[in-house]
């Protein structure tokens, strides 16, 4: 029951934006349709093609050296490579944008050694949309690292030695066995990218790249144009979805491929002399512009150049709305998981495949399709209690309950996606021997389910709060007026060309955002 | 009327919307320790649910100790039961230690008691001393023996044993059987294991219930089983043979390819039946001495014994064992002999 009000709940934003195709024409949507449509899909369309492409250049040679080879450091740079993932890309955007200024340090060093132009250029044209494709694989090309790493290890020694005994050399062993068995994780994690690339607003838009995500806010903003708006939501969300079946379909083939026998890193190489500097390189290079340059900028702003008094509220009303909203999420996904375990049934099964799709929808369509049943709610509601003399007023919209729904709908799957794997390691058998041993189904909850998923639920939290924080779009668009969090405030900064001041709210982001990364690490390299 | 321990009457029990048990009946004895062997999807698992809580009735009954559990219309709750249960996969709490695991279930006895349990059967499955230890600190067989010593704690009235020895390599299985064996004859506690593996099943108890497409072939003893197979699924599911053609001559005996054989119990066939004769490998003895030979086919060395398929003039293909020093070529014709106590037939 709690699952199918859950997924109805996750339906409601779609159900509504898509329901708009049906309901005909609008004139913007003709004018829409001949002038930036195009513009649009084509942004959007070269945006994430490049970001694939970024990805994979930077993802997976550094997976495949950390996962082959032995060299100095690689403990340490194995799980450096993660940390990009902190970052939201729109506070790298800023970040890059204030150093490459024309006044900034860079260029202010390069005009003084008389360096070129043709080297220069490219620094200035960083707001643009290969600029934006870059800040996006920086951040984005951990998830293709993850996978392809993981599907790099898991691949048994025996079949490259197999390779080997059938006369294979080592480069032929590499193209043959290796890369086509990890290429499953490597296109999984390359969809992932895009799929974020595709959800991105506060990247495109700071740089000025006319993608769908900015197409949707600008229609609805900018010409008042409900059903354009939820036409283009439609479009992107079709998108969408073709990447996550094909992500599925990737990964169902991830799991074919993985095997429990003698591990490939066992057999790895040891690297020394230059080709030891080319791997350390190598992985050094993402992770210096993905995380430790771009913090160090931050860092230098927020302690030599930001006040910070202003601050102390904004991080107070942001951990207070995330930890709030984190809370009900994990919840609403403890309800359902429980639902799942004690009830199971293939309805529920469906139900929750659903709700899994949540966080697949950009935020700006979440917003959307949020925004425009509340506010047909709040219209209805004022006309109905204005005989009794009771002012109009946003009863849902442009409240914080709105706000939490859109988070409720985005993220959910994160917590029940933490959740279950947390309560499929509890064992049926588990339940059954407690039950056996004289505990009640309440006391198997209490002395075993408790103690044995502690962990998990904390974790979802945690990535909950996480995402909350760096979300964007949806916030900017249903926060109540005048409610200010970190990401809309460096926003907001950034927006009115105050970089250096956007540096305090964009560390705290990235600060709290590094927990769950380290956390992943450990988990990761645990198992 | 025997007083039994177990017993279960007409069970039907589904799974998944498919009926798997029907019309199943078994009883054991106080402190006896039962075995439903069968092959893999014969229903043995969801009647172990079924006697423990977990799975509905069709129909049916399930008694324990002369107190009704189970009907299709109420059931006593599985924590309510006194049944004890150990599991496939073993199934130890991992956040909780040695003691604390054997400890569960001994709710509300006295501090001392719990202790002087828990140290008893820590004893009893040789892991004494090791109390604070943790699951994942103890090999795969000591686990399954402080699964054991979890379930035997609260001193249930019947013992469930799911496969619990199928996670374990083949040279501990069976050794750890006869263990859990002598552990529970020791505390008198009445048992039921469900296997596919005959050898674990001959190790392990005192009567063995085979199970076929969810109802009992025959429920016996080892020996019995073996020797005495009521079917032919029997027969084959409890050990290696081969059926030969063969016609009854008189009450006790049967002319076959290897002549007239004769036994001392009637064979329930009219003279001139046609049927089928069982064979094992211990029927068939090599012996140098017969004047009636067979040509060796194949051959697999046990170390103890040879294990040889002979094919006999008839072009029927036997298992025979054959000492071990005997190591004769394949092709080479040998000497064997029948050495039959009991003859198995089965209508043709």
């Amino acid at each position: 029951m709690t699952t199918v009000v859950a997924a109805l709940c996750v339906a409601l934003p779609v159900l509504v934006v898509v329901s708009f195709v049906i309901t005909g024409v609008s004139d913007a949507w003709n004018h829409l349709l001949e002038t930036l449509l195009g513009r649009y899909a084509l942004n959007s369309l070269l945006l994430s093609a490049l970001v694939a492409i970024g990805v994979v250049i930077l993802g997976v040679p550094a997976a495949w050296i950390i996962s082959f080879y032995r060299f100095k450091g690689r403990g340490i740079l194995s799980w450096l490579l993660l940390l990009p993932m902190a970052y939201p890309a729109y506070i790298l955007a800023y970040t890059y944008t204030g150093v490459l200024d024309y006044s900034g340090p860079v260029l202010t060093a390069m005009r003084e050694l008389n360096a070129p132009t043709w080297a220069m250029d490219p620094l200035l044209n960083i707001r643009s949309l290969p600029g934006a494709a870059i800040m996006l694989s920086l951040v984005l090309y951990p998830y293709v690292y993850l996978l392809a790493r993981a599907a790099f290890m898991d691949q048994s020694a025996n079949l490259m030695e197999a390779a080997y005994t059938l006369g294979q050399s080592r480069s032929r062993v590499f193209m043959r066995i290796v890369i086509p068995m990890a290429r499953p994780a490597i296109a999984a994690g390359t969809l992932l990218a895009v799929m974020e690339t595709l959800a991105d607003f506060g990247t495109v838009q700071f740089f000025g790249v006319q993608t769908f995500t900015t197409g949707i806010v600008r229609t609805y903003y900018g010409f008042g144009d409900t059903v354009g708006a939820a036409q283009l939501s439609t479009l992107l969300l079709g998108c969408v979805f073709f990447l996550v079946i094909f992500e599925k379909s990737s990964r169902s083939r991830v799991r074919y491929y993985s095997d429990r026998l003698r591990k490939l890193n066992q057999t790895s190489v040891t690297l020394s002399g230059w080709r030891q500097s080319v791997a350390q390189l190598l992985c050094v290079l993402p992770v210096c512009f993905g995380f430790l340059l771009p913090t160090g900028i931050l860092l230098y702003w927020a302690f030599f150049y930001a006040e910070l008094q202003s601050m102390w509220s904004l991080i107070v009303s942001s951990f207070f709305l995330a930890g709030f909203a984190s809370l009900l999420i994990v919840c609403v996904a403890l309800l359902i998981c429980y639902a799942n375990r004690l009830y199971p049934s293939t309805w529920l099964n469906y139900a929750t495949t659903f709700v899994g799709l949540g966080y697949a929808l950009p935020g700006v369509v979440v917003a959307i399709g949020v925004l425009i049943p509340f506010g047909a709610f709040d219209r209805g509601l004022s006309e109905l209690l204005r005989p009794f003399g009771v002012e109009p007023s946003l009863w849902l919209s442009g409240t914080l309950i709105a706000l939490m729904f859109a988070y409720l709908v985005r993220f959910l799957t994160v917590a029940t996606g933490n959740l279950t794997s947390g309560l499929s390691r509890v064992r049926p058998s588990i339940d059954q021997s407690g039950r056996l041993l004289g505990l009640s189904q309440m006391g198997v909850v209490q002395k075993l389910h408790v103690p044995l998923i502690r962990g998990s639920v904390l974790t979802a939290l945690l990535v909950c709060f996480v995402d909350i924080l760096k979300e964007l779009p949806a916030t900017l668009i249903l926060r109540p007026f005048d409610f200010n969090t970190l990401a809309v405030k460096a926003y907001e900064l950034a927006g009115d060309e105050r970089l250096i001041d956007a540096a305090v709210p964009s560390l705290c982001i990235v600060l709290v955002g590094l927990l769950p990364v380290i956390w992943l690490n450990r988990s990761v390299t645990r198992e | 009327m025997e007083t039994a321990a177990l017993m279960i009457r007409k069970l039907r029990l589904c799974y998944q919307d498919t009926r798997i048990v029907d019309d199943f009946s078994l009883s054991l004895k106080p402190q006896e320790l039962g075995c439903l062997l069968g092959p893999s999807g014969c229903g043995k698992s969801t009647l172990l649910r079924a006697i423990a809580g977990f799975q509905e009735l069709l129909d049916g009954e399930i008694w324990l100790d002369n107190q009704l559990l189970s009907t299709p219309h109420q059931r006593v709750l599985p924590e309510h039961r006194g049944v004890g249960m150990v599991f496939q996969d073993i199934a130890l709490f991992p956040h909780l230690t040695l003691a604390e695991n054997i400890a569960f279930g001994l709710t509300g006895w006295p501090e001392s008691q719990r202790t002087q349990r828990v140290n008893e059967l820590l004893e009893l499955i040789g892991l004494s001393g090791l109390n604070q230890r943790y699951p994942h600190e103890l090999s795969g067989g000591q686990q399954q023996r402080v699964a054991l010593a979890r379930a035997m704690a609260p001193k249930p009235k019947l013992l469930l044993l799911d496969e619990p020895f199928s996670g374990l390599d083949t040279e501990l299985r069976g050794r750890l059987a006869s263990e859990v064996r002598t552990i529970l004859k020791s505390d008198g506690i009445c048992s039921l294991l469900v296997t596919h593996d005959q050898r674990e099943a001959f190790d392990f108890a005192d009567r063995i219930a085979v199970m076929h497409q969810g109802h009992i072939c025959q429920f016996d003893t080892p020996f019995n089983l073996y020797h005495e197979p009521s079917s032919p699924f029997v027969a084959h599911f409890v050990g290696p043979g081969e059926m030969i053609e063969a016609r009854v001559e008189g009450a006790r005996s049967v002319s076959s390819p290897l002549g007239l054989l004769t036994n001392d119990k009637d064979l329930g066939f009219a003279p001139g039946s046609e049927v089928q004769l069982f064979l094992r490998p211990d029927d068939l003895i090599h012996d140098d001495d017969s004047d009636y030979t067979a040509t060796l086919v194949g051959k697999h060395f046990r170390g103890a014994h040879h294990l040889y398929e002979v094919r006999l003039d008839h072009g029927v293909v036997l298992g025979c064992f054959a000492p071990s020093h005997h190591d004769h070529a394949i092709g080479e014709k040998i000497g064997v002999s029948l050495d039959i106590e009991h003859l198995v037939v089965f209508p043709k």
